[in-house]
């Protein structure tokens, strides 16, 4: 025992110097995607309603929005930092997309161009959390809650008083017209899914997000700046939580202020349910992905099942502990910072 | 300690000062009862409205009411928001009370029951006169109180009876219906799902085939709807909604699902609400005329602070008061889509002219 118990420390030391490579799928990263078999198992073999084909493309669409926040918060997960911006940029977006294609408050019709501009509106506010971030060294909870509360009160001025409905034809189709079965605004999350992941594997964005996560001083010591690449992030997040503004307007075929609200920690908790890590370094898209359809076929399945609305708030949240506390146990050493 | 800081100086100075200004306050609004029977200059009367946000339609409608109020006696009245949050709601209280209190008229909304003692403690202290309407805890009196003139609300158990007698009627007095709860911890929730529940059993035709919440929320209500659609399909003839934004949510995911053989009723009256019903697409909701708010309570603060009714005139019955609350449907919702008030509902004998009898 004496003589094994220091070879196993070298052993460790070993694995935490050299990381896995991340190719193929580790039996660390399966947690997730098991759990999320096995509560679509048993919700499916309680409920007759929940194992029908239009209940699953139900869950595809209602998982839609949540999925692209999802996108954009994961990047800056990976890197370590934390974003909480999401409310206040969807409702901006949301208010602004609704003004600017067909509407009952102006004579505007810019169709795809007004939704342009509302996800380069949340660009730009990501933007301007990444700014501060990095220029004046706030650390990302503050100036993202900031900007999220900038969000919010340019989405007020811009509300007016006058909820602006919309009428475009475009956009309000996004969520009714469907294409093998699946809502055109789930096709939109499978896109920034896929978009999200090239961009993770293939892109020196995604890759350096990543290390920026798992060790950000090794990083600028090895002469990369730093600093532009988390912009960039930020940017990018916001350019999908624009998306998804846009998104909530379209599937409530109005613009509310409110449009963001609490997907910032719906959006967090899905992408640690998935196994992306608060201290950065390590998850990603994928892992997110799966995190959201835990999420939304546990709330899916407790309607679905007839589990009283009194009761559902606590079990789903039991639920989800107990699967993030399954999913990480591999890793605890490395979660630290939830102490 | 070192006693040669600044910040320690700075802030000793600063707790003078408010001592100073507080031990003023004190000594204006010091009158006890008698003062309760005011005898301001109707100039000199300050009109404050105060509610959440102006991004809610309902409470926007209720400072406009307020606004109208104001111009027909000549004044304007200040409109505040807190954005929901109970800490600004008392800081923009308290900042208020430090001012000039002598004529100040408040109409308020407490963001939550508990938000209402400290109100209404600063305002009988600095002898401010004040109406609050919704959220009050039960077990405070309003007659226990001199400036506290009055606190109107509406009976939750009769909106929800009466929007679910409509949906019923409009099912054609049978089938399967399902109820999208408020937060389930409100009175409101509690209130309105009670008197829904005492429709349905006034309607023994009428099933519930679920209740969920979706905490007041389009958002939410549109996803749960969506859910419930696909558990029950073609049984569900009517959504039972707590207020009209998770009516309009639910009538967002029957447009998705493309259905159109479903009644929808809510509680509110927000615009959107108003519009799906003179489409035909929605079937009821109640109002509880946000304009009128904004003016009655402005009133009833503005009559006695002027002296034209007697704080001690008014019956104990309308202190703390149900106000009348009107169900609308496709035959009256004209009546609704820009509702306004009229001088007379103002005049100061006038004011108790909508009450359905005091609070139990």
């Amino acid at each position: 025992m004496t003589v094994t118990s220091p070879a196993d420390a070298d052993l460790e030391v070993v694995h935490a110097r050299r990381p896995r490579p991340r190719r193929g799928v580790s039996l660390r990263d399966a947690g997730p995607p098991v759990a999320l078999v096995v509560v679509f198992g048993v919700f499916a073999a309680l409920s007759p309603g929940f194992r029908t084909l239009s209940n699953v493309q139900n869950v595809l669409d209602a998982a839609a929005v949540l999925t692209v926040v999802t996108c954009g918060i994961t990047f800056v997960l990976m890197m370590g930092s934390i974003d909480l911006s999401a409310p206040g940029i969807m409702g901006a977006s949301a208010i602004a997309v609704a003004l600017l294609v067909a509407n009952n408050r102006n004579d505007n019709d810019f169709g795809l161009l007004g939704v342009v501009v509302a996800v380069l509106l949340g660009a730009g506010l990501g933007c301007l959390s990444g700014l501060a971030l990095v220029t004046l060294k706030v650390p990302s909870f503050m100036t993202t809650l900031g900007i999220s509360a900038v969000g919010l009160g340019v989405a007020t001025l811009m509300f007016a008083g006058v909820q602006p409905n919309v009428s475009d034809r475009m956009l309000e189709g996004l969520a009714v017209e469907r294409f093998l079965g699946l809502a055109h605004l789930t096709w939109i999350a499978f896109a920034c899914v896929l978009v999200g992941w090239l961009v993770q594997r293939y892109s020196r964005l995604g890759r350096y997000a990543f290390a920026i996560g798992g060790a950000e001083e090794v990083l600028a010591l090895s002469g990369v700046r730093v600093a532009p690449y988390k912009v960039a992030v930020f940017t990018m997040a916001g350019a999908f939580y624009g998306l998804a503004g846009v998104m909530v307007t379209s599937q409530l075929g109005a613009g509310l202020v409110q449009a963001g609200k609490g997907y910032d920690f719906s959006a967090i908790a899905a992408a640690v349910v998935g196994g992306t890590l608060l201290i950065g370094g390590r998850g990603g898209i994928l892992h997110s992905a799966v995190g959201v359809l835990l999420v939304t076929v546990l709330t899916n399945g407790l309607v679905q099942i007839g589990v009283s609305p009194y009761w559902q708030g606590g079990v789903q949240g039991l639920i989800v502990v107990a699967a993030v506390a399954a999913a990480v146990i591999p890793q605890r050493r490395r979660n630290q910072v939830t102490k | 300690m070192k006693f040669t800081s600044r910040h320690t100086a700075a802030a000793i100075g600063v707790t003078l000062a408010a001592a100073t200004l507080t031990g003023c306050t004190e000594e204006v609004g010091g009158g006890g009862p008698a003062a309760a029977a005011g005898a301001c200059d109707p100039a000199d009367v300050t009109l404050v409205g105060q509610v959440r946000n102006e991004s809610n339609p309902y409470e926007a409608a209720w400072l406009d009411g307020g606004d109208t109020f104001a111009e027909q006696v000549g004044l304007t009245q200040q409109r505040l928001t807190y954005d929901g949050d109970s800490t600004r709601q008392q800081e923009q209280i308290s900042q208020l009370l430090a001012g000039d209190t002598e004529c100040l008229v408040m109409n308020v909304l407490p963001n939550g029951d508990s938000d209402t003692p400290p109100i209404v403690e600063g305002a009988e202290e600095a002898g401010a006169y004040l109406v609050t309407q919704w959220n009050k805890p039960a077990d405070l009196n309003v007659t226990d109180y001199d400036y506290w003139l009055s606190h109107i609300t509406y009976d939750g158990v009769e909106s929800g009876r009466q929007i679910g007698d409509a949906l019923a009627e409009a099912i054609g007095g049978s089938g399967g219906v399902i109820a999208l709860q408020g937060v389930l911890d409100t009175g409101a929730a509690k209130d309105r799902f009670a008197g829904f529940e005492e429709s349905l059993a006034a309607n023994p035709d009428v099933e519930l085939l679920d209740d969920q919440t979706a905490n007041f929320s389009r958002a939410e209500a549109l996803e749960v709807t969506k859910t419930l659609l696909t558990k029950h399909g073609e049984d569900i003839e009517g959504i039972w909604a707590a207020n009209d934004d998770m009516a309009l949510g639910a009538l967002e995911a029957l447009q998705q699902a493309g259905r159109t053989d479903v009644a929808v009723v809510g509680i509110d009256a927000v615009p959107d609400a108003l519009t799906a019903i003179e489409e035909g697409s929605m079937t009821a909701t109640v109002s509880s005329d946000g304009p009128w708010q904004g003016g009655i309570g402005l009133a009833i603060g503005y009559c006695v602070a002027t002296g034209e009714l007697a704080a001690g005139d008014i019956a104990d019955e309308d202190r703390a008061w149900f106000a009348e609350q009107f169900l609308i449907d496709q035959d009256n919702v004209a009546d609704f889509v820009s509702p306004e008030t009229t001088e007379s509902d103002f005049a100061c004998d006038n004011l108790f002219s909508r009450s359905q009898g005091a609070m139990s």
